[in-house]
């Protein structure tokens, strides 16, 4: 009985570790920092998807918008040439919905995990996008035909099938922190940490790992490659940051969670922003996110330009 | 937007102490005029007493007068009539005045009264100041076995008044007692030879009849206690046991020397009392006693004045706040995600109609058996809300089938079924499904088994007889729960299971 309550941490040590919890995000950052009207920004991917490309972010790219159902039948002419390509809802959330095809032909599907659909199998998927299994409050939906990411040879030793990706939390303009994602064999090649994918805090100036866990448990090598975690190291962070500190410039929410992915020919790429950050990067960077997001109000300078702001995080002199 | 949590922190704080202080005043109003009590109890007894005068006209005109009971701390005049035929009725504060003609025949006459609790203790016993002591006139023997009873009076515990109640009632009987008494004394001689003793020591003391309020009591005679001015205030004594204070149940008719009943132009008249108690809704006892306390006004205007079918109704909706509150502490304050905000509340609702473990494995029943019918239906390949409409029309046939087979096997597990909202069971096993086919069957099931927690949780809020009764009776706390609710909003400290998720960052420190 005592040991379970071991389990617990009681509040005040939790608050001077400096962890922020759900309701202080919600209150004290969120709602402080990020205005309603721009939500749909970041919610709506293909606003997101238009606004990247203005002001110079790189994404994958478009090859089409399903937006009625009697266009579904269509999909196949719209890829076109394509190879291989991922079927997205415009307003999912945390992955849901995402098809990632690596390969097909007219009948058969293939996608990114090796399951194998059939075309009525697609033709259905994309339909329930249209009508809103996948988005916030089940409105009607939109579907995004995307190129597929070539993602990068420097991670496969870290990930178990799946796309790892770099969440870097950005507040109020400044990279606060960041943590790489790795697909697990329990997670079904997803990058959803609450599945049992591996976060790796990453240090803000480096990139390198600091910490790893899975399960809220802290691990030192993949469950499924053994891959030593701690000599993660991403490459071209300073890029990484940038499309970060990019996506604060574009969207103006003081609270933002951006998605990146590193591809093989066309380097780092934002997948998609996030109004609503989860608290999990806390615990694969083992520490707070409070105090640095403190710090960062408090004593950071304003009225900087992103080049400035990126230069003070990452410790480099004018 | 620190001072601005903080302002509005005090706003709220503002508004629950203002709505404290309201629903104080409310809840005092209401349990002492209204007479609405803390406990579920119902029902308000209601005493009827009944007084048959009876007697032998003489001839003449014919005026009788039966005293009406004294305005009581525990009690309130609910309702008298007169049943006298052929007699002209009038009242005035003390008695009742019926007159008539000559008559022939014996005469019956009633006086009914309905008495009932009195939560407003305003009633106060008039405390007119007693005349001068009129000292018995007894011969010179008599007086000196009473100055002989007085004197050893005074061995026995208690006031003077006590002491010779005690004395008089000994057992075996004093020998100077049973000289002075008459035999086999009734109530009203005890009371009068206390009353002659006490004047003798020059205390003042009266005579009170009335009726003890006992259920079923029938056609007996008055009972008898006396009154002794002791320290400048009229004080109640019982005359077998000597105990002070008029007891709750008791209600005085008439005091000192005046006549329970009165009859002119008529002899051998006698009165008899009976008594029943019956029971009466709490909440139609309040227009009464709103009446007697000048709430005429806010009492229409209240809730307790609408038709019973619209009360119940607004019964069952008082229990919202309460319930939606359980569920606000739920998600922000312990952390517990369930499927949708209120599907839980609505579960609960359902409990509360269907009994909690016939529902609670109907329930299980209906999903696991909704959830198996989503998964064949998933093979058709149905758009979503066709597919989600065909799982409502799914829902509402398996009720039917378990409302049939509940009646002929007589199971309330089957017949349960009809009390559960259709669209948020169907909704329930749609998100279930889908959470099953994207993430696993463990996530599906452990988001069912914490809505069904919280739902059990907030049953067991709402089902309690005594909460469910408070919270309408006593609607303004609705106001307090307003605000707690409010207040919750502006919690941004940690939930009870961050405690645990986050538990490895405070490790990590020390």
């Amino acid at each position: 009985m005592f040991d379970w309550f071991k389990n617990f941490a009681s509040p005040s040590s939790l608050h001077a570790a400096g962890v922020l919890g759900m309701n202080a995000r919600n209150y004290d950052i969120i709602a402080a920092n990020n205005k309603r009207r721009l939500y749909p920004l970041v919610d709506d991917k293909v606003i997101t998807k238009n606004l990247a490309r203005k002001i110079g972010i790189n994404t994958p790219n478009l090859i089409g918008v399903i937006s009625t159902q009697n266009q579904v039948s269509n999909f196949l002419q719209m890829v076109g040439d394509y190879k291989e390509f991922v079927i997205k809802p415009a307003h999912g959330s945390g992955g849901k919905g995402v098809l990632v095809i690596k390969s097909y032909n007219e009948t058969t599907f293939v996608t990114a995990s090796e399951k194998m659909l059939s075309y009525n199998e697609v033709y259905q998927h994309i339909s329930n996008i249209l009508s809103g299994l996948y988005s916030l409050g089940g409105q009607y939906d939109v579907a995004l035909l995307e190129e597929m990411v070539h993602f990068s040879n420097q991670f496969s030793d870290y990930s178990f099938q799946g796309i790892p990706d770099v969440r870097v939390i950005v507040y109020q303009g400044f990279p606060a922190m960041a943590m790489m994602r790795l697909a697990t064999r329990e997670s079904g090649g997803r990058a959803n940490l609450h599945q049992g994918a591996v976060g790796v805090g990453l240090d803000i100036k480096t990139g390198k790992a600091i910490a790893a866990v899975q399960h809220n448990k802290p691990i030192f090598f993949h469950p499924d490659t053994n891959a030593d975690l701690m000599q993660l190291q991403v490459p071209f962070w300073r890029e990484h940051l940038e499309i970060a500190v990019k996506g604060y410039e574009m969207t103006k929410l003081g609270y933002l969670g951006a998605d990146i992915v590193l591809d093989k020919f066309r380097g780092p790429m934002m997948l998609e922003l996030n109004a609503r950050p989860g608290l999990a990067i806390q615990i694969a960077n083992n520490r707070g996110i409070d105090n640095v997001l403190k710090e960062i109000k408090n004593n950071y300078p304003k009225n900087l330009n992103y080049e400035e702001r990126l230069d003070f995080v990452l410790g480099v002199a004018k | 937007m620190l001072n601005k949590l903080k302002s509005v922190r005090v706003m709220l704080v503002a508004g629950l102490v203002l709505s404290l202080l309201f629903s104080a005043v409310q809840i005092y109003q209401k349990t002492k005029y209204w007479g609405f009590s803390w406990t579920p109890k119902q029902k308000t007894p209601v005493w009827t007493i009944e007084a048959h005068v009876s007697f032998e006209p003489t001839g003449d005109p014919i005026k009788v007068s039966v005293a009406r009971p004294s305005p009581s701390k525990d009690f309130k005049l609910l309702d008298e009539d007169v049943v006298a035929p052929k007699y002209k009725v009038e009242m005035n504060e003390k008695e009742v005045l019926l007159t008539s003609s000559p008559k022939k025949s014996n005469q019956d006459v009633y006086y009914r009264v309905l008495l009932y609790d009195n939560v407003d203790g305003s009633g106060k016993t008039t405390a007119d100041k007693p005349k001068k002591v009129v000292k018995p006139v007894l011969d010179e023997q008599a007086r000196d076995v009473a100055m002989e009873i007085l004197e050893s009076a005074k061995q026995q515990e208690g006031d003077p008044v006590q002491q010779i109640i005690r004395l008089l009632n000994q057992n075996p009987q004093d020998q100077t007692v049973m000289a002075f008494m008459p035999e086999r004394p009734t109530s009203k001689e005890t009371a009068q030879t206390i009353i002659d003793l006490l004047a003798l020591k020059d205390i003042s003391a009266r005579m009170v009849r009335g009726v003890k309020l006992q259920e079923g009591r029938k056609t007996f005679t008055p009972d008898v206690m006396i009154e002794a001015y002791v320290d400048k205030v009229w004080k109640t004594y019982d005359i077998v046991s000597g105990k002070k204070g008029l007891p709750g149940n008791f209600i005085i008719f008439q005091r000192g020397s005046n006549f329970l009943v009165d009859v002119a132009g008529g002899i051998n008249s006698n009165i008899k009392y009976s008594v029943m108690r019956s029971l009466s809704s709490s909440f139609k006892m309040a227009a009464h006693r709103a009446k007697y306390s000048n709430q005429d006004t806010s009492f229409k205007y209240s809730i307790y004045s609408l038709p019973l079918n619209q009360q119940n109704a607004l019964k069952w909706l008082m229990i919202f706040p309460l319930a939606i509150l359980v569920v606000v502490i739920m998600r922000n304050v312990i952390g517990i995600s369930t499927m949708g905000t209120f599907t839980p509340m609505l579960i609960s609702m359902s409990l509360v109609e269907t009994g909690f473990f016939a529902g609670l494995a109907c329930f299980v029943l209906l999903t696991g058996i909704g959830v198996a019918i989503r998964a064949a239906l998933s093979k058709l390949n149905l758009l979503l809300v066709p597919r989600i409409s065909a799982v409502v029309v799914f829902v509402i046939l398996i009720m039917q089938i378990f409302a049939v087979i509940g009646y002929n096997w007589h199971l309330s597990i089957a017949s349960s079924a009809l009390f559960f909202p259709i669209i948020i069971t169907a909704w329930i096993i749609e998100r279930a499904s889908i959470i099953w086919e994207e993430e696993s069957f463990k996530a599906a099931a452990k988001q069912v088994i914490f809505s069904l927690l919280v739902a059990i949780i907030t049953y067991f809020v709402i089902v309690n007889e005594t909460i469910r009764h408070i919270m309408f009776a006593f609607n303004e706390l609705n106001l307090v729960i307003l605000f707690i609710i409010m207040l919750l909003g502006t919690y941004t400290g940690y939930r009870l299971t961050e405690l645990k998720r986050f538990s490895p960052l405070a490790k990590a420190k020390k």
